[in-house]
């Protein structure tokens, strides 16, 4: 596996922040609200995250993969992609659709 | 190969000692020296100072380290490849090696704290917002969802004040 490239696995993510927290180079933004779901037979309703938005920027990321480790739901993981190049910096920052695993979308 | 590395502490006296003790010994491949910042050890030392010497076949190795406030005695005269490092080591740290190469590698002088040292503000840190500072579990209408005690206020490693000039 090369370690050119940190994916996300949208629903794995929980949005509990610890990523975003973790990262040395403070260049994971998240942002999520919260739905409440019922289930049958539960007495109340629940409440869960939902991710609203989940961007890295890769002009700052030093693909230390501390984020990767941190993890605790496994959403994050190393991934082949090529490293990226552009000719602005806005480019380099990749949300949930750009960030998904090589080969699954 | 099975690469052998051992860890030994030595008093800042005894530094110059040990290292051309070690030389003697047959450890003349010298890799490395650098700091560690402990920031007030005993409040005595500040630093320790780590340098690693192996056997040219790196079959042994050992890493010696002491405990140093701002000097040490430098050890370029015996292993000359240390001079560099001792160099990085006095700009990063703001260690004085008596005796050493004492001209500057990338850093003008005046430019303040020594970088790596814990103390050094790093501006940018103070300037730019921490993305983990949002708080998902904090609705807009003030309802608090998870465990939002629990939630860290400060940026990991950032010491409590340090954001505030
Ligand atoms: S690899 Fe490191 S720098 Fe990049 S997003 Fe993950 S924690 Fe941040
Ligand atoms: S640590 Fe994992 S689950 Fe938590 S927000 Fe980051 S990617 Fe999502």
């Amino acid at each position: 596996m090369k370690h050119s490239f940190i994916a996300l696995i949208e629903d794995k993510c929980t949005s509990c922040m610890l990523c975003v927290r973790e990262c040395p180079a403070w260049c994971i933004n998240l942002d999520s609200h919260t739905v409440e779901v019922t289930e049958e037979g539960a007495r109340r309703p629940k409440k869960v995250n939902v991710l609203d938005s989940f961007d890295i920027d890769y002009s700052l990321c030093m693909y230390c993969g501390v984020c990767i480790d941190v993890c605790p739901f496994d959403a994050l993981a190393w991934d082949e992609h090529r490293a990226l190049t552009s000719t602005n910096r806005e480019d380099m920052i990749l949300s949930i659709a750009d960030l998904r695993p090589s080969g699954s979308s | 190969m099975n690469r052998v590395f051992t860890w030994q502490q030595v008093a800042p006296d005894q530094w110059r000692n040990k290292i051309s003790e070690l030389i003697d010994s047959g450890f003349f491949y010298f890799d490395f020296l650098t700091g560690v910042d402990r920031e007030n050890i005993d409040g005595q030392a500040d630093c320790e100072v780590v340098a690693h010497l192996a056997k040219p076949d790196l079959s042994d190795s050992r890493i010696i380290f002491t405990q140093v406030k701002s000097e040490l005695a430098s050890i370029a005269d015996l292993a000359p490849a240390s001079s560099w490092y001792e160099r990085e080591c006095a700009e990063m740290y703001g260690i004085t090696f008596t005796g050493g190469d004492t001209s500057p590698l990338l850093r003008h002088e005046g430019l303040g704290r020594p970088p790596l040292r814990k103390s050094a503000v790093l501006a940018a840190r103070v300037l730019t917002p921490w993305p983990g500072g949002a708080e998902p579990e904090i609705r807009e209408d003030g309802r608090k969802v998870g465990n939002v005690s629990r939630r860290r206020q400060r940026p990991p490693g950032v010491p409590e004040n340090w954001l505030s000039p």
